[in-house]
């Protein structure tokens, strides 16, 4: 009884039935976020009708492409409908909607333009992972902060890179930060197969002189530039580029040499099978072995198989520089292969 | 007047069952918030029921898989009259993304029980839900008592 008289006296007081008569939901709680990302808005005059909506959704039903009927006075409009039951509030097509101004619109993400880089420029600066220290002297140097460190790796943001040059300048080793030539890729392998194969043709019209050389030590030679100048510029004619292709070709370059003594050979056939990609063959008519040299990966097996030393391996290593009399040489080390003589160190070690 | 009186008490308490039929949660996480002080879904006269028989209205989440098929029939059987049934979020409508091509689901809900109201959304806001259940609901449910009323004098 008394819990009743008080539950009286409590809702009898005027403040329990103002407050009982103004009840509301909280307007936070019934707004949606000021950046909540809802159903896209379509505004059609705007399509392009290029269809990357469509592609860009992940949900099947979520959006279709339609088309008006043309009628006689204007051709039919093509733009997108968003079907709400399919859609998942993603984003991604107003993302990805290419059309100036937008024709979706969902959200406030997808108006973060990034600024097109439209400085004509032949160079590409890229990074090479592989020889790149991480002192970050390019982030230093670099005037608009188009380097940055990225999981690990520095990446150069081609977007806000004005290629002036300035990274490749501060690198402090060579060839980690490149400017590579993006507009002539298929020319550029051109001219390196050019100086491959010139440097090796020109190594084995040397083999006395290899197969003189003694184990642990080198055989130094020089090539002449202009031995292969004029040929490069029927492939690039600028010689400004062509020159820091084969700079940065003859620097890195590590090429593999075979040389073949048929006077040794004893026709035994053993490195006919062992030839990973059958370049060996056994020509029963002159009753010779022959090696194609173009088929030839120099993997160097053959070098292992023959038992009677036919086959020499040696490895050439390679620097473009000026000689003392002023005109630039390729300079070439030759050095015999280590590879037989570990493998009877190590089984000397075994017995 | 019994009657009447039936209508009013079913309009301002409404008995809720949320059956999630193979969707991916994201939408019972939102239910779930509905129940939190900060929406309160009590506040509305709204209450949650785990057992079918209890409610009034299905929350259905989900597109339905394979194994829900005659399940949902099942408890849609057992729900008493009169019944509303809401989909919540997009998956009972359409099947959402899981309606790939060669994709194992049944959607939509409404080829295995009537699907009488749906929020899309995926998921839907726990305000979207709300509304939506105070919205639909207490008219449904009237409307449908009253029609089966008519069904029973017709007989």
């Amino acid at each position: 009884m008394s819990s009743i008289i008080w539950y009286v006296y409590e809702f009898a007081r005027k403040a329990w039935i103002t407050r009982f008569a103004d009840a509301k939901s909280q307007k936070e709680i019934i707004d949606k976020p000021p950046r909540f990302r809802d159903f896209p808005i379509v505004i059609a005059e705007n399509c392009i009708g290029c269809g990357s909506c469509t592609a860009s959704c992940p949900s099947p039903t979520a959006i279709k492409l339609v088309r008006d009927k043309t009628t006689e006075e204007a051709e039919g409009l093509t733009y997108p409908v968003i079907n709400e039951s399919g859609c998942i509030r993603c984003g991604f097509c107003a993302e990805v909607c290419p059309s100036d101004p937008k024709t979706l619109e969902c959200g406030e993400n997808h108006f973060i333009k990034e600024e097109f880089s439209i400085i004509p420029s032949k160079r590409r600066y890229i990074v090479d992972d592989y020889l790149c220290i991480k002192c970050k002297a390019c982030i230093k140097a670099c005037p608009v902060d188009a380097i940055k460190e990225e999981n690990g790796r520095i990446v150069v943001d081609q977007l806000k890179c004005i290629t002036c040059g300035d990274c490749v300048d501060s690198c402090k080793v060579k060839g980690a930060m490149k400017g590579v030539f993006i507009d002539n890729l298929e020319d550029q392998k051109k001219l390196i197969n050019l100086i491959v194969s010139t440097l090796e043709k020109y190594i084995e019209s040397k083999q006395e002189e290899l197969e003189k050389l003694e184990r642990e030590s080198i055989l130094q030679l020089k090539l002449p530039l202009s031995s292969i100048w004029d040929e490069a510029l029927k492939i690039i004619p600028d010689t400004e580029i062509a020159h820091e292709i084969i700079e940065n070709a003859v620097d890195r370059l590590k090429v593999r040499i075979i040389t073949w003594n048929k006077d040794k050979c004893k026709k035994c056939q053993m490195c006919v099978p062992e030839c990973p990609i059958g370049a060996i063959s056994f020509d029963e008519e002159k009753d010779t072995i022959v090696r194609d040299n173009d088929k030839c990966c120099r993997c160097s097996i053959c070098y292992q198989t023959c038992p009677f030393g036919v086959i020499k391996y040696f490895i050439s290593k390679f620097v473009l520089d000026v000689d003392d009399d002023g005109e630039e040489y390729m300079f070439i080390t030759v050095k015999p292969s280590h590879l037989d003589y570990d493998f009877i160190k190590g089984e000397h070690n075994e017995s | 007047m019994l009657n009447r009186l039936k209508d009013i008490v079913r309009k301002t308490s409404i008995n809720v069952c949320i059956i999630n039929c193979g969707g991916c949660n994201g939408c019972d996480v939102e239910l779930v918030a509905c129940l939190s002080p900060r929406y309160d879904l009590e506040q509305y006269g709204i209450y949650l029921q785990n057992n079918p028989r209890d409610a009034d209205i299905l929350l259905l989440t989900g597109a339905v898989t394979e194994q829900w098929e005659d399940k949902l029939r099942r408890i849609y059987a057992k729900t008493p009259e009169p019944k509303v049934v809401l989909a919540v979020g997009n998956c009972p409508q359409s099947g959402d993304v899981f309606a790939q091509e060669g994709g194992r689901v049944n959607a939509p809900a409404s080829n295995y029980i009537p699907v009488d109201a749906a929020v899309s959304g995926c998921p839907p806001r726990p305000s979207e839900i709300i509304s939506a259940v105070l919205k639909v609901a207490p008219g449904a449910m009237v409307a449908k008592s009253q029609a089966n009323r008519e069904i029973k004098d017709d007989d």
